[in-house]
């Protein structure tokens, strides 16, 4: 395969709330030249160093939440560079245009798009720096290029005897240019690619040696809490501090935009004297929607609005208005935490150059917008560091941790580590967005005539366009920022800023051969702040999509799977991994007395998914015994993490189906912490069995794909088992649910 | 005041406040910062330490309560490498994001040598306390199996 550094990037899949979905390459990351970190080291592109010593290090500009960056993107260096991937040391980027994520034009970790978008770019980069050591070698040799092989780290001469380790290579190969050229390698001579299955930093993290946000030590660190108005919308009015000035360590206790800092010695001390503030807010203008309400908001705009045509084919409309035998149903899924195992949490320090920001962000240059945006430093005076990140699953897109620390360092003029409690964490999310979806279908005999799929609810974009929207003119004044953020969310869907995919994704990509389809999206937003979660629109959509699909085939009289299959002629990768799911699970097999299987299928981030589940109802509660997985995510890199996604997406999900709810009271959230936002345990895990599909087409997503069926695959069993339809997340162990 | 406090074979001068957590005394003054902070009510054990050999939750044990020698994520391995469990969880690619993961191998480890051959319903029961967001329990489950079977915990 040749690269030129002047192709086109294209990626095959439309992203996840995309902002920008398809430009060329940043040309500047291959460019020759960068200064090395360190004395004689070299330093040919943006991400690799290598020095006489024989060290090879990778600067990785995706970052390492649990998803496999650090091992999957590391391989591809490995792969045309020939040296094990053991003996590169990974750093974190920093801030810089040559690490924007091609999809988003941002620097962001997310949508399941780290190691397709790196596939290509990544290996030539490493292949143009392998290609002048050879030069090297073949110069010291007097050997000709094409004579000399690479493997283990050096360079190996025809005679099979003699080798020089790059690090001997690296003062003569640094005075040679890089190819504007590269032959990529052929899948047949892969030596990690699809074979490489350790996570590198797996020692690091059963040591506690890893650095995660929370861990960052500096020289004469202090602690912030920060109390934050207990509505959404409600504003600070007053506090009296006298009680919490005078509690050991307290260093000062003063108001930011987002509350009221205690900064104090540790963290306990800042906490202690944090219970002692009497803080009154002005509640006049706050939400106090709870679940119900947003629906009846959801509902009165669905009656009122047919909404935005978002994919039309025939004449869905008017097949539905024509016909007796109508089919309909509607789904609710609730707002949702991320509950990230590491709480947010940042650290910052101001120096005489400008600030350092700490940060587990998936956004490093928005954080440093946030940091500039609520101090005196501009984004170039703002140096910001990635840390390991304890889970991500989009709660780290948004940087109001970092907003807040940063605040709060620019007036104590001392390190601080700003820590959020498990209870603030849960309260002051940005929300996996409730949403409601109405469907309308006809049926004649076992085939979909038509199909009308009404999603309603917010978009997430309106929300994360406040540092987003900056983080890409990073030079503009900072009294622009709320400007453009505001044009980013006015030109929505324009040639300014892209299209919103994050309400209709997984729905307007119906797979179904369905003559009428008709999918439209009405926005209602009900001022409570929304965000990505992992699977995004998938989540919701993957879920009602395939509940009804499942209703429907119920109503034809048809197996769940025969039926689908009949619906997906022309859709062979769609087949594949239906049939093996079901044929692994033994679908139409005898079950043990009390159970019953449900299945799904849905693509998403390119990576197409079944699932067979399998459940009972012991006790009221609801057992799941056995999930059966076919994933095809394209060529892989690290087999073993494409199956480990998969069994954590499985997990994510179905800890949403039994038990994801997030609601207010008044006003006020009523999670607070993991007793009351239960998550799976141990003694639930059920048996997950993934098989992964061979395939030569390109590498697509794996962190999010695995979540979106595991909700309706357990949905439509439990159905199989009760004869009740579960048409709301949570699912409901009782009779009546439908 | 301060105390004294043995951990991972080291005594100890502790200044902080005697109602402080184990685990900020931990992570703050000692500067151990393996386990971590989760939730703050023993829910989540991620903070999960051994105090004389058994697992607690440091994130609700007050300092002044301790009286027994405390062994943390750091002081686990030995001059002979690392634990069996921990290299167990490598084999077995446990760790995703790997905040967890250090209490859930101190719970395993706690588990192990309180039982070194338990059954697949003990596993599951004793690692209950531990939650992973990542979904990583098949592997811890599978990870345990392995040591338990190979009986060198």
């Amino acid at each position: 395969m040749n690269v030129s550094r002047r192709d086109l990037f294209r990626l095959g899949a439309a992203g996840s709330g995309a902002l920008v979905l398809s430009m060329t390459l940043p040309g500047c990351a291959s460019r020759q030249g960068r200064e090395p970190s360190h004395e004689g080291g070299w330093a040919p592109n943006a991400w690799l160093e290598l020095d006489p010593e024989g060290n090879v290090i990778f600067t990785l500009a995706r970052v390492e939440m649990g998803q496999g960056t650090y091992t999957g993107i590391t391989t591809l260096v490995a792969e045309e560079l020939d040296i094990p991937p053991e003996r590169i040391e990974v750093r974190f980027a920093p801030v810089g245009s040559d690490y924007t994520n091609p999809q988003y034009q941002l620097q962001v970790t997310g949508g399941s798009t780290s190691l397709r978008t790196s596939w290509q770019p990544i290996r030539a980069g490493a292949a143009r720096v392998r290609h002048v050591l050879v030069k090297a070698a073949a110069a010291v040799w007097q050997v000709k290029s094409e004579q000399i092989t690479t493997r283990d780290g050096a360079a190996h001469h025809p005679d099979g005897n003699q080798r020089l380790p790059y690090g001997d290579l690296v003062s003569l190969a640094s005075r040679q240019s890089l190819p504007d050229e590269v032959e990529l390698k052929h899948e047949d001579d892969f030596r990690y690619i699809g074979r490489h299955n350790r996570r590198l930093d797996a020692r690091a993290k059963v040591t506690g040696e890893a650095v995660f946000g929370i861990d960052v030590e500096r020289e004469g660190l202090v602690y912030a809490v920060v109390s934050r108005p207990p509505m959404q919308g409600a504003w600070f009015e007053s506090v009296e501090d006298a009680e919490a000035r005078k509690m050991p360590g307290v260093i000062d206790v003063f108001t930011i935009d987002r509350g009221v800092a205690v900064v104090a010695e540790t963290y306990w001390q800042a906490r202690k004297a944090q219970e002692k503030l009497d803080i009154r807010w002005d509640e006049t203008d706050a939400v106090t929607k709870d679940h119900q309400a947003v629906f009846t908001q959801y509902r009165r705009a669905a009656d009122d609005s047919s909404g935005d045509t978002e994919r039309s084919e025939g004449d869905a409309m008017g097949r539905l208005e024509a016909t007796d035998d109508r089919f309909e149903a509607e789904y609710e899924a609730p707002f949702l935490a991320h509950a990230t195992m590491e709480p947010q949490n940042a650290t910052a320090e101001v120096t005489d150059i400008g600030m350092q920001v700490w940060a587990p962000t998936q956004g490093p240059d928005m954080a440093r917008i946030a940091a500039a945006r609520v101090s005196r430093f501009s984004p170039d005076e703002i140096t910001v560091h990635t840390t390991f990140l304890g889970g991500g699953f989009g709660r780290r897109l948004t940087q109001e941790y970092v907003e807040e620390v940063a605040a709060i360092a620019d007036r104590v003029e001392r390190p601080v580590k700003l820590i959020w409690s498990r209870e603030e964490d849960i309260r002051h999310d940005m929300y996996r967005p409730a949403m409601l979806h109405r469907f309308r279908a006809a049926l004649d005999g076992s085939r979909i005539q038509a199909w009308d799929h009404q999603i309603t609810g917010p978009l997430i974009f309106d929300w994360f366009a406040r540092n987003a929207a900056a983080a890409q003119y990073p030079w503009a004044p900072k009294f622009l920022y709320n400007t453009l953020a505001s044009m980013g969310r006015m030109t929505e869907d324009t040639f300014l800023t892209p299209k919103d995919h994050s309400a209709i994704e997984g729905a307007v990509e119906y797979p179904y051969d369905v003559p009428d389809i008709m999918v439209r999206h009405t926005h209602a937003d009900a001022g409570i702040p929304v965000s990505y979660w992992r699977s995004v629109g998938h989540s919701h959509n993957g879920f009602a999509v395939e509940t009804f699909m499942d209703e429907l085939a119920h109503q034809a009289g048809e197996d769940p799977v025969a039926f689908r299959l009949k619906h997906l002629a022309d859709m062979p990768r769609h087949r594949r991994v239906l049939e093996l799911a079901a044929e692994k699970a033994d679908w139409s097999g005898p079950l043990p007395e009390g159970r019953a299987r449900g299945v799904a299928l849905h693509r998403s981030f390119g990576t197409y998914v079944a699932q067979v589940v399998e459940a009972s109802i012991e006790n009221q509660r609801i057992r799941v015994h056995r999930v059966v997985c076919a994933t095809d995510c394209g060529q892989m890199v690290n087999p073993d993490v494409v199956r480990m996604q998969m069994e954590g997406g499985i997990i994510f999900g179905l800890t949403a189906a039994l038990y994801g709810w997030i609601d207010w009271e008044d006003g006020r959230l009523q999670q607070s912490n993991f007793h009351d936002y239960t998550l799976m345990r141990q003694d639930e895990t059920p048996e997950i069995d993934v098989i992964l599909v061979d395939s030569d087409e390109g590498p697509q997503g794996v962190g999010e794909p695995g979540t979106p069926p595991a909700i309706p695959a357990l949905g439509n069993a439990l159905f199989a088992l009760t004869g009740d339809r579960q048409r709301r997340t949570p699912f409901s162990a009782g009779t009546a649910n439908a | 005041m301060s105390r004294s406090l043995r951990v991972n074979g080291t005594d100890h001068e502790i200044h902080s406040d005697g109602e402080t957590p184990l685990l900020w005394v931990l992570r703050d003054e000692l500067g151990l910062k393996g386990s971590k902070f989760g939730c703050g009510i023993g829910q989540c054990g991620a903070c999960t330490v051994h105090i004389d050999g058994r697992a607690m939750r440091s994130c609700i044990t007050p300092v002044q309560e301790v009286s027994a020698p405390v062994t943390t994520i750091e002081g686990l391995a030995t001059e002979a490498g690392l634990h069996p469990v921990q290299e167990a969880w490598i084999d077995h690619n446990v760790p995703q994001c790997g905040y967890c993961q250090s209490g859930q191998v101190m719970s395993a480890v706690a588990l192990l040598e309180e039982e070194p051959n338990p059954d697949d319903e003990r596993i599951r029961r004793f690692m209950s306390g531990n939650l992973c967001r990542c979904g990583t329990y098949p592997r811890i489950h599978a990870a345990i199996r392995a040591v338990a079977d190979g009986g060198d915990a």
